[in-house]
């Protein structure tokens, strides 16, 4: 059986009236890689924040390595890297100041300099002060402070934000080396194809609640297209009515249908009506989900 | 936990550096104006505007302990106001405290080595303008008529640490406790106004009498006699046990907050009904 290393059972978090998370029961084993979606406000930050004890929950519990959060949190602490979808860093230092007091802080767990070794890979200047690095320096020395001590569990909040392409690709080689190395990785984005490349399986979180999780191959596979289907008249309502497509919605000269199968069928309909232009769009691993569950009727767990 | 103070100590270094010479200005300006403005003082000392500010202008003595004892540290609180609920509240909100709290520390420890090093910060300060002050008087001792020694003033800016002390722990308990740094500033700067005209203003308002315990520069006397005697030692231990009372209070609600929500504890759980 293998290992869980982040559990929640019922996990709610409310500040006052305001709603953090309700009832989120998840799990994330080792070697894993979990991405963790959700619109903003959804929770995903809460639910992060309350794992490693900077938030306390209302009721349920949350655990990491079997050790509860808030009871263990020094303890699971030294295991995790953390990088906070808002980073904040102390600007009148030098990068390279951080990254001693942060390794001393934390402890380097056997990885006593390792974050030279991030640095430049993400050719970081770690002699300029932190208040004169541009909105993408910060972030990769955010992402160094997290990878520094080569944690058994990294628990990452966006962490392609505000990087170039290039670098993006290196943060995802990271994550892919963390990985394959046994380790487990908690990581939260919007971006599908950095999901798709890296994650096992997604967690999909909305307004407070985990609508449901998936491994990322299946819900590859019963990916939607959206397309928009462009008439000189509009034709007959009904006329997509068959297996494997819906239509969404229409106006005076389009259609908008969602195709799973008999996507060659669609296209011959429209071809009898004269269709004029065709656009598609790639719904969002989101949408993909929020559609394969029932707009989220109920969610399952996989 | 001591690399965490060295750290907050080093993040002062500005700060230090900036107070200790604004505070420097007290003995150098107003205890160095002395000889020429001695006889004036004299005349006024009887009025209740100066009685109701804190200050008796009578002698040397009673004119270093307003300025020294008195308006120094009020100004010296102000910093502690300042830097105790920014070092918590502050970090809390701009994110930073984010970046500690989920290292491995007890958050008693995160609170401890701020607190430390506010205090040692304050020390600092105090140390700074106590031997300016002595400076400044050596250099004006021949001008001037007065049985007090250099020493008696070194210990006399000193003495008025523990009210610093208190106010800086009260702010830091604030922040731990307020969902904002400005609602823990704002109580903060409410506590050390009252505090300071409350007292000043309690000799000539009966109504205020009873409310006296309550105002912190109760118990910091700012005459001559203080100066030359020294302070009572009920009044520093008094100062002394808010500052350890406050800090105590820091700790425990900063070891229950929940870190970057912003609420009161009370507001912390409620379960919405199903």
């Amino acid at each position: 059986m293998s290992e869980k290393i982040i559990e929640t059972h019922d996990l709610t978090v409310y500040y006052g009236k305001y709603r953090g998370v309700k009832n989120v029961n998840l799990s994330v084993e080792r070697g894993e890689a979990f991405g963790f979606l959700g619109p903003n406000g959804a929770g995903k930050t809460t639910t992060q924040r309350v794992l490693l004890d900077v938030i306390r929950p209302t009721s349920g519990r949350a655990s990491i390595f079997g050790m509860d959060s808030r009871t263990h949190g020094v303890e699971l602490r030294k295991r995790v890297g953390y990088l906070p979808g808002e980073l904040a860093l102390y600007k009148d230092m030098r990068a390279e100041e951080f990254f001693r007091m942060y390794e001393y802080l934390r402890g380097a767990n056997g990885a006593n300099g390792y974050w030279r070794d991030l640095a430049k890979r993400l050719d970081l200047d770690v002699s300029r002060k932190i208040s004169n690095f541009s909105r993408g320096n910060k972030q990769k020395v955010g992402i160094v402070a997290a990878f520094m001590s080569k944690p058994d569990l990294l628990i990452l909040d966006e962490p392609t934000s505000g990087l170039d392409p290039l670098v993006q690709q290196t943060v995802m080689e990271m994550v892919r080396e963390v990985k394959a190395d046994g380790r487990t990785v908690f990581f939260s984005s919007h971006i599908l194809p950095e999901v798709q490349a890296v994650c096992d399986r997604v967690g999909i979180i909305r307004e407070g609640e985990l609508v449901a999780t998936q491994r990322v191959e299946e819900l590859i596979a019963a990916r939607l297209n959206r397309m928009t289907l462009i008439f000189p008249d509009l034709p007959p309502v009904g006329i997509f009515d068959f297996e494997g497509v819906t239509e969404i919605s229409r106006t005076e000269k389009s259609v908008v249908l969602e195709v799973r199968e008999n996507l060659p069928k669609a296209l011959a309909t429209a071809a009898k009506y004269d269709i004029r232009d065709i656009e598609t769009q790639n719904m969002s691993l989101e949408e993909i989900f929020l559609d394969f569950y029932g707009k989220g009727n109920g969610g399952k767990h996989a | 936990m001591l690399r965490l103070f060295w750290q907050e100590l080093k993040f002062r270094r500005n700060a230090i550096l900036g107070w200790s010479l604004g505070l420097c200005f007290f003995p150098l300006v107003y205890i160095g104006i002395y000889p020429s403005v001695a006889s004036e003082m004299a005349g006024l000392a009887d009025l209740e505007i100066y009685k109701a500010l804190g200050m008796s202008l009578g002698t040397f003595q009673d004119w270093v302990g307003s300025i020294l004892i008195v308006f120094m540290p009020l100004v010296a609180s102000i910093y502690a106001v300042i830097n105790g609920t920014g070092t918590l509240a502050g970090e809390e909100e701009d994110g930073r405290l984010e970046m500690i709290v989920t290292l491995p520390l007890p958050r008693w420890q995160i609170v401890t080595a701020k607190a430390v090093a506010l205090m040692i910060s304050a020390v600092i300060m105090f140390l700074v303008v106590a031997t300016v002050s002595v400076f400044v008087f050596q250099s004006i001792e021949s001008q001037i008529e007065t049985d007090m020694a250099a020493m008696d003033l070194f210990s006399a800016v000193m003495s008025a640490y523990p009210l610093v002390f208190a106010v800086g722990m009260i702010g830091m308990f604030l922040a731990a406790f307020a969902p904002s740094r400005r609602v823990a500033g704002t109580i903060a700067a409410v506590i050390l106004t009252v505090s300071y005209f409350g007292n000043n203003l309690a000799g000539s308002t009966p109504v205020l009498e009873p409310f006296e315990p309550f105002f912190l520069f109760t118990y910091l006397e700012g005459t001559g006699k203080a100066v030359m005697e020294g302070q009572q030692a009920g009044n520093l231990l008094t100062l002394t046990a808010i500052g350890l009372v406050s800090f105590a209070l820091a700790v425990f609600f900063f070891q229950r907050r929940n870190l970057t929500v912003g609420v009161w504890p009370w507001q912390r759980a409620k379960v919405e009904s199903k």
